[in-house]
């Protein structure tokens, strides 16, 4: 029979309404779990985008979803966050940063994060591919809508499209 | 009938006023005097912060008041394994737990509280049983919430687990109202009887409204070896110190990573699953607060109004 716990509050995840928390198949167990998602959260804060693979990029995303709505309802000041962003970032400057950049550009009532599929490069490892990113970063933006005509994309193929076409038609 | 009214104007809304004024003035007879402030814009943006932060406040307070909620009632909380979840039956099970709460009061406690239920049992005389014991688990969501009371009578260890909606429970007492320091105490069982003997016609212990639920920090001591659980790996905040009891290697085992799990600690993701996140309990317990208040405020007159009965004829 199960209860909800009552002790902690969370804020509710933005980005999905169904979460299974995966194994992660590991040879240290739970144990090594958490390492990897404490090693991939601290490159997410740090570099802002990273490249994963999508099992462990859609995990990292919730664990930094709920991190980032933790810390912000508790504030940077308290003692709670301060010892969760010590758990969870394995660097110091990034905790510096969390603090002093981060947080206050998140101070938003949405999700914090982006994830894409990323195509795969044939021959190779055929998992499937994530990029994950933080919000508002200063890279250029990953997809183009498709609407957009002048994308380079769209001219690209509209181009091949043709030139292909004439191939055809030549023979 | 003459009036003056002094009004301060921003720039933006100055021409609509004069518009205004003007094409009403000759309707009534108020004297209008328009006063130029120096800096227009001022007094406007500060009463506007102010009441968006009065605002703010008070959404907060109505907030917190909405979650703390949360101790008394655990009870309105779904199961948090979203498997099981459905609204539809989550509503429906909340309508039929208040619709039981207005026939009978089912009162505040915890675990750790001394609790006295009489229910209807066909088996015994009077066909009515009460029993008194110490509350030690409250578990379960929606109209499957139920409670452990534990007890010594007659030198045997007596336990009974009541549905808290069960319709044969006729009244709920709170003997003693306090909280201990673990969610569970299923170490009694282990622990001498003496720290789960109650008398069973003990008189109720009133505390003034609105007074915070007390903490009993009692520590108990285990009865020596064999338990029914190994308590010295359950991390308990209520048990005495046990080392002295156990043999080495069982204290080498007890010390082992794999059953103090110092890495759940801060798991977030686990944290997220076993609760009801906070927009959901604030959806919960405004839908169930203004009955729950209604049915108080009748209890409470109830309490106080006087029973009176037809006088009659006497000699």
């Amino acid at each position: 029979m199960n209860q909800a716990k009552i002790l902690n509050l969370v804020a509710k995840l933005k980005h999905t309404n169904n979460i299974k928390p995966r194994k992660l198949k590991n040879y240290r167990g739970p144990e090594g779990r958490i390492a990897m998602l404490q090693k991939s959260l601290t490159a997410l804060l740090k570099y802002e985008r990273i490249e994963l693979n999508f099992n462990r990029a859609d995990e990292t995303r919730a664990y930094a979803e709920i991190f980032m709505s933790q810390i912000a309802k508790q504030g940077s000041q308290n003692q709670k966050s301060i010892d969760m962003a010590n758990f969870w970032i394995l660097e110091n400057q990034i905790i510096y940063k969390l603090f002093n950049v981060l947080v206050p550009r998140f101070s938003n009532d949405v999700s914090y994060t982006n994830l894409y599929h990323h195509p795969n490069v044939y021959p190779g490892i055929l998992r499937p591919k994530a990029i994950l990113e933080l919000k508002n970063n200063s890279f250029p933006k990953v997809s183009s809508s498709i609407k957009n005509q002048s994308s380079v994309e769209n001219i690209l193929l509209k181009e091949s499209h043709k030139r292909h076409f004439i191939d055809v038609i030549t023979q | 009938m003459a009036m003056s009214v002094r009004v301060r104007l921003g720039s933006q809304f100055r021409n609509i006023m004069r518009v205004c004024f003007h094409e009403n003035r000759h309707m009534s007879t108020a004297e209008i005097v328009v006063e130029k402030s120096e800096n227009p814009k001022e007094p406007e943006r500060i009463s506007l912060e102010e009441q968006q932060r009065l605002n703010d406040i008070a959404k907060n307070e109505r907030m917190e008041k909405l979650l703390n909620m949360r101790f008394a009632y655990q009870e309105f909380l779904p199961d948090p394994n979203p498997k099981n979840r459905n609204t539809l039956k989550e509503r429906l099970e909340r309508r039929d737990m208040l619709a039981r709460r207005s026939n009978v009061e089912i009162p505040e406690f915890y675990v750790g509280s001394l609790v006295a239920v009489m229910h209807s049992d066909p088996h015994a005389p009077g066909k009515n049983n009460r029993f008194m014991g110490i509350c030690i688990q409250k578990i379960g969501a929606g109209l499957r919430a139920s409670f452990i009371l534990r007890n010594f009578i007659d030198g045997e260890g007596v336990e009974i687990n009541f549905d808290m909606y069960d319709p044969t429970i006729q009244r709920i007492d709170v003997i003693r109202l306090e909280k201990r320091l673990d969610e569970e105490l299923f170490y009694l069982r282990d622990a001498p009887p003496e720290y789960s003997t109650f008398p069973v016609d003990m008189e109720p212990e009133y505390q003034p409204e609105g007074s915070a639920v007390p903490v009993n920090e009692i520590k108990v001591p285990l009865k020596p070896l064999p338990w029914l659980v190994k308590w010295e790996r359950m991390g308990m905040k209520g048990i005495r110190d046990v080392t002295s009891m156990l043999t080495e290697k069982r204290l080498r085992m007890s010390k082992l990573k794999q059953f103090n799990k110092p890495w759940e600690k801060y798991d977030l993701l686990k944290m997220y699953s076993e609760t009801i996140p906070i927009e959901d309990q604030v959806e919960i317990f405004s839908e169930i607060q203004e009955k729950l208040h209604e049915l108080e405020q009748h209890r409470y007159k109830m309490k106080r109004s006087r029973n009176f009965v037809k006088p009659t004829k006497m000699g």
